[in-house]
C-alpha cells in the first residue's frame, strides 16, 4: 500500500469555457459545473464564485472545504461516496495544492451557538489563524429544493462538494506534476527501525451524541452506525476514505484536513526522519452512553496494543464536550497497558477559567494539548464582497461586526491544524 | 508616578504580633519595603503615602479599613498601589489582597502585591490581582520587590503582562488565547516523543483538584422521605417558558408534576444540543423518571415525591455558572423541605 501524491500548485482560478490547467492557473467551466451539480435532484440551482487570498471578501456559512484531488488510472475517488468503496490510499492522486472547493449552506445555523455559522474570511486580522484564508476557493452556492428534510439537503451538499473537487482535479490528470510526494512505508517489519518507538494515531471520526442519517457518508460512504474501532493505513485518511459528518460544521473538522491531516503528516515526517516508527492508525467513534463508551474505548486501545504493538499514541477527538470522556478513557486504558499517550482537546472554558478547561480528571492523562479559541474575537470590517446562500445571511455577514474565533473556519480546527492555543496565566 | 504603599504593623515598624491590633494610619512618604520599592521603580516614581495597619485590625474591621483606604487613595491621585510582600502571613495577605482588590475594582488604579503561594490571600484574590510569588524567605526581599516593581511598571503603562513563569506572579487560574507557530498536531507529537523518551514535557493543561464533597448523613427511613428530581438534561414544558438555553444555560426552572403519573411527550421538549435527545423526546420519563417514582411512592418505598422537578441544561456550562445555578437550586431545596434529590444527567 503506497500513495503517491502528484502535486500541482495552484495560484489562481478563473472562469472560462473549458476546464484546463495552464501552469498554476486553473480555468473552470461554470456551465459544465452547473450541469454536474444539478445531476442531484435535491438541488434546484447552483451558483459559483471564486475568492482569492487578500480580497476584501467574506463567505458563509461554510458547509465544508475540500481540496481538489483526483485519482489517476481509474482509481476510486472518495470511495463509497462517488467512487466504488474500494481501498483508498493506493496509486497516484493528483492534488491541486493551494486550491479549495468550499460549499455554502443555505440555512442559518443553530442560533444558540452561532448566528453566522463558520465564515471564510479572505483578508484582515481574522485570517492569521486560518490556513483556508491562504487558498483560492471555488465557492459552490447551492439552492436546494424547498421542503426537503435537513439530512437530504446536507447530503446533497456533501455529494456536490466531493464531485466538484474531483472534477476540478481531473484537469491535472494528463499533466506532469510540479512535485510528487510519497511516504516511507509503515507497518512492514523493518529491522532497521528496531529500537525506535512505535507510535500510533487514534482519531475519533464521529460522536454518537447525534444519530447519523441512514445514508450519511463518514467512512467509506457508511455512517458508522454499529462501527467498532478500525485500523486504517495513514494513507487512507489522506486519500478520501473519510469525510466529516453532515452535522459537523461547527466542530472544526473539514475534509481538507483529512486530505492534509496534520497529525498523520507530522507523524510521517518524523517517521521519515527516523525519530519514530509510525506503525498505523485507529479510527474510532465516541460512544452515546457508558456501555457504548467502554466498548469503543477498550476496542480502540486493544487494537493499538495488540495489533499495532504501540509504545505511544497521539489522539484527537471529534465534536463537542462528550467525546472528551472517550478520549481520556482510551488514553487511561492505554497508559495502563504501558502505552504513553498525548491527547488534544478543544476549548470548553467559556468563562476563561482553568477550572472549566478540562472535562476529565484522570491523573494518567497528563500530556494534553489545548486548542484555544473561546477567548478570541475579531473585529471584522465591512467586506467589499459577500457571498452567502441566503440574502438574509449576506446582509448579516456584510459587517462590520465582532465575530468569535470559533466562527472563522479553520481557526479552531480539531484535526491538529489549529495554531490557536489557550495559555494559563 | 505616584505610588501608595500598604504594609502591616511589622513592616511599618510598629512592632510584631503583639501590635497586630494597631489601627489604620496614613503616613507621608515611603516606609519599610516602600523605600526599596520606590528606589527600584526608578527616578520618576515617588511613594507619596504609606498606609500602615495591624493585621488583626485590618481583618477584623475589613469594611471600615477598606472604605477609609479607598477615600485616601482616591484623593491621592496615585498611579499605582503596592502592598506587601506578605510572605506566609495569612492575615497580612488577606488584608493586602482585599485592599488591592478594592482599589483596582473601585478606582481603576492598578495594584501589585506579593505573597507565598499558600497564603490564604492567594486563594481569595489570585484571579483579580497580580500577586508576585514571594516564597517564605524574607532574605529574598530585594528580588521580590524588584519583581513587583517590574510588573508594577507594566501595569501602570497598561503593557501586556506575560505568563506567570516569565513575570514572577502566581497563576491567576485564567486562560488567554495565543496564536503560535506550531500546529496542535506538532505540539502533541513533540509532547508524546518527550514523554516516551522520559524527558520533561509541559502539558498545556493540568487537571483540577476539586475539594471533596462531604457525604451527607444517610436517610434512615426512605418511606418518610420527600424526594425531588433534578436534571441537567434540559427537559422543559413545551414552549420552554423559562427560556433555558440549550448551551451554557444561565437559568433553571421548576416544573409542576403534582397529580401526574407520567410525563407525556406532547407536553415537553428538550432544550439541550449536546446529546441524542430522541429517547427523551419520545418519553420524558426516561430523563425524569416520574412513572417509576410514582410506583415507589404508591408502594411506600419513598414517602413523597416533591411536586416539582428542577431542570437546566448542562451542556458546555462553565463551573462559575453552574456553581451559581447549584446554589440557587439548593436554596429552593431547603426551602421546600426536600430530604433527598435524584440528579439525572445525560
Amino acid at each position: 500500500m503506497q500513495l503517491t501524491l502528484a502535486v500541482h500548485p495552484i495560484t489562481d482560478i478563473q472562469f472560462g469555457t473549458r476546464l484546463s490547467l495552464d501552469g498554476s492557473a486553473l480555468t473552470v467551466d461554470g456551465e459544465e459545473l452547473h450541469r454536474l451539480v444539478l445531476e442531484d435532484a435535491a438541488i434546484d440551482n447552483v451558483a459559483f464564485d471564486i475568492v482569492r487570498p487578500g480580497e476584501s471578501c467574506r463567505a458563509g456559512p461554510i458547509f465544508d472545504v475540500v481540496e481538489p484531488r483526483a485519482k489517476a488510472d481509474g482509481g476510486s475517488d472518495f470511495p463509497g461516496i462517488i467512487g466504488a468503496p474500494t481501498t483508498a490510499g493506493m496509486g497516484t492522486t493528483h492534488v491541486l495544492a493551494g486550491a479549495a472547493v468550499s460549499v455554502l449552506a443555505e440555512m442559518s445555523p443553530d442560533p444558540s451557538r452561532s448566528a453566522t455559522g463558520r465564515v471564510l474570511e479572505m483578508s484582515g486580522s481574522a485570517t492569521a489563524g486560518s490556513a483556508y484564508s491562504k487558498l483560492c476557493h471555488l465557492l459552490v452556492v447551492p439552492q436546494t429544493k424547498p421542503g426537503l428534510p435537513r439530512s437530504t439537503v446536507l447530503k446533497a451538499y456533501r455529494v456536490a462538494s466531493v464531485k466538484v473537487a474531483v472534477h476540478l482535479a481531473r484537469a491535472a490528470l494528463a499533466q506532469a506534476p510540479a512535485s510528487t510526494q510519497t511516504f516511507e512505508p509503515i507497518g512492514a517489519e523493518d529491522k532497521s527501525r528496531e529500537g525506535l518507538s512505535r507510535v500510533v494515531y487514534i482519531g475519533q471520526i464521529f460522536s454518537r451524541q447525534r444519530k447519523p442519517a441512514v445514508d450519511e457518508p463518514i467512512i467509506y460512504g457508511t455512517n458508522t452506525d454499529g462501527m467498532l474501532p478500525v485500523i486504517l493505513h495513514p494513507d487512507e485518511w489522506l486519500d478520501g476514505a473519510l469525510v466529516p459528518s453532515l452535522n459537523s460544521w461547527f466542530g472544526g473538522t473539514e475534509t481538507y484536513f483529512y486530505q492534509n491531516h496534520p497529525v498523520v503528516l507530522d507523524l510521517y515526517r518524523r517517521h521519515q526522519a527516523r525519530e519514530i516508527n509510525f506503525v498505523g492508525t485507529v479510527a474510532t467513534v465516541a460512544g452515546n452512553d457508558n456501555v457504548d463508551r467502554v466498548r469503543q474505548c477498550h476496542a480502540a486501545a486493544n487494537l493499538a496494543k495488540w495489533n499495532l504493538r504501540a509504545d505511544g499514541a497521539v489522539m484527537t477527538k471529534y465534536g463537542g464536550g462528550l467525546p472528551h470522556a472517550d478520549l481520556s478513557e482510551t488514553a487511561r486504558l492505554l497508559e495502563h497497558m504501558g502505552i504513553k499517550t498525548a491527547v488534544m482537546v478543544s476549548d470548553v472554558a467559556r468563562d476563561r477559567r482553568v477550572e472549566s478547561a478540562l472535562l476529565f480528571n484522570v491523573p494518567e492523562v497528563n500530556a494534553i494539548v489545548y486548542n484555544g479559541g473561546n477567548g478570541t474575537e475579531y473585529e471584522i470590517p465591512k467586506a467589499a464582497r459577500v457571498i452567502a446562500a441566503k440574502p438574509e445571511l449576506a446582509a448579516l455577514l456584510a459587517g462590520p461586526m465582532t465575530i468569535d474565533a470559533n466562527n472563522i473556519i479553520g481557526v479552531t480546527n480539531q484535526q491538529g491544524a489549529s495554531r490557536m492555543r489557550s495559555l494559563v496565566y | 508616578m505616584k505610588i501608595v504603599y500598604y504594609v502591616n504593623q511589622f513592616f511599618g515598624g510598629i512592632g510584631a504580633e503583639e501590635h497586630a491590633g494597631a489601627p489604620l494610619e496614613f503616613r507621608d512618604g515611603a516606609l519599610g519595603p516602600a523605600k526599596l520599592f520606590e528606589q527600584l521603580m526608578g527616578n520618576d516614581a515617588t511613594v507619596t503615602m504609606t498606609i500602615v495597619c495591624g493585621d488583626n485590625h485590618a481583618v477584623e474591621h475589613q469594611d471600615q479599613v477598606t472604605a477609609a483606604v479607598l477615600d485616601k487613595v482616591r484623593a491621592s491621585g496615585a498611579d499605582l498601589v503596592a502592598a506587601g510582600p506578605c510572605f506566609d502571613a495569612g492575615r497580612y495577605g488577606m488584608a493586602a489582597g482585599a485592599i488591592c482588590s478594592a482599589i483596582q475594582r473601585e478606582l481603576g488604579i492598578p495594584a501589585i502585591t506579593a505573597m507565598h503561594v499558600e497564603n490564604p490571600g492567594v486563594d481569595l484574590f489570585r484571579e483579580e490581582l497580580h500577586i508576585v510569588d514571594s516564597g517564605i524567605s524574607i532574605a529574598k526581599m530585594r528580588d521580590i520587590v524588584a519583581t513587583m516593581a517590574k510588573l508594577g511598571k507594566k501595569l501602570v503603562a497598561r503593557q501586556p503582562v506575560g505568563l506567570p513563569a516569565e513575570e514572577g506572579y502566581i497563576s491567576r487560574g485564567l486562560l488567554r488565547d495565543q496564536l503560535g507557530d506550531k500546529t496542535a498536531a506538532t505540539r502533541m507529537i513533540d509532547m508524546l516523543i518527550a514523554k516516551m523518551d522520559g524527558e520533561k514535557f509541559d502539558s498545556e493543561m493540568l487537571p483540577n483538584a476539586f475539594a471533596p464533597v462531604p457525604m451527607p448523613a444517610r436517610i434512615k427511613d426512605m418511606s418518610k422521605a420527600k424526594l425531588m428530581v433534578i436534571t441537567d438534561g434540559g427537559l422543559v414544558p413545551k414552549g420552554n417558558p423559562d427560556k433555558i438555553e440549550g448551551t451554557a444555560a444561565t437559568r433553571w426552572g421548576a416544573y409542576n408534576i403534582a397529580g401526574s403519573d407520567d410525563l407525556r411527550s406532547e407536553d415537553y421538549e428538550v432544550s439541550h444540543g449536546g446529546y441524542d435527545t430522541r429517547f427523551v423526546q419520545d418519553d420524558p420519563d426516561r430523563l425524569v423518571p416520574l412513572d417509576a417514582l410514582r410506583e415507589l411512592e404508591k408502594s411506600g418505598v419513598i414517602g413523597k415525591l416533591h411536586e416539582e422537578f428542577l431542570s437546566t441544561c448542562g451542556r458546555s456550562n462553565p463551573l462559575s455558572n453552574t456553581r451559581r445555578l447549584g446554589r440557587e437550586m439548593v436554596e429552593k431545596i431547603k426551602r421546600d423541605g426536600v430530604d433527598a434529590v435524584i440528579l439525572t444527567s445525560t
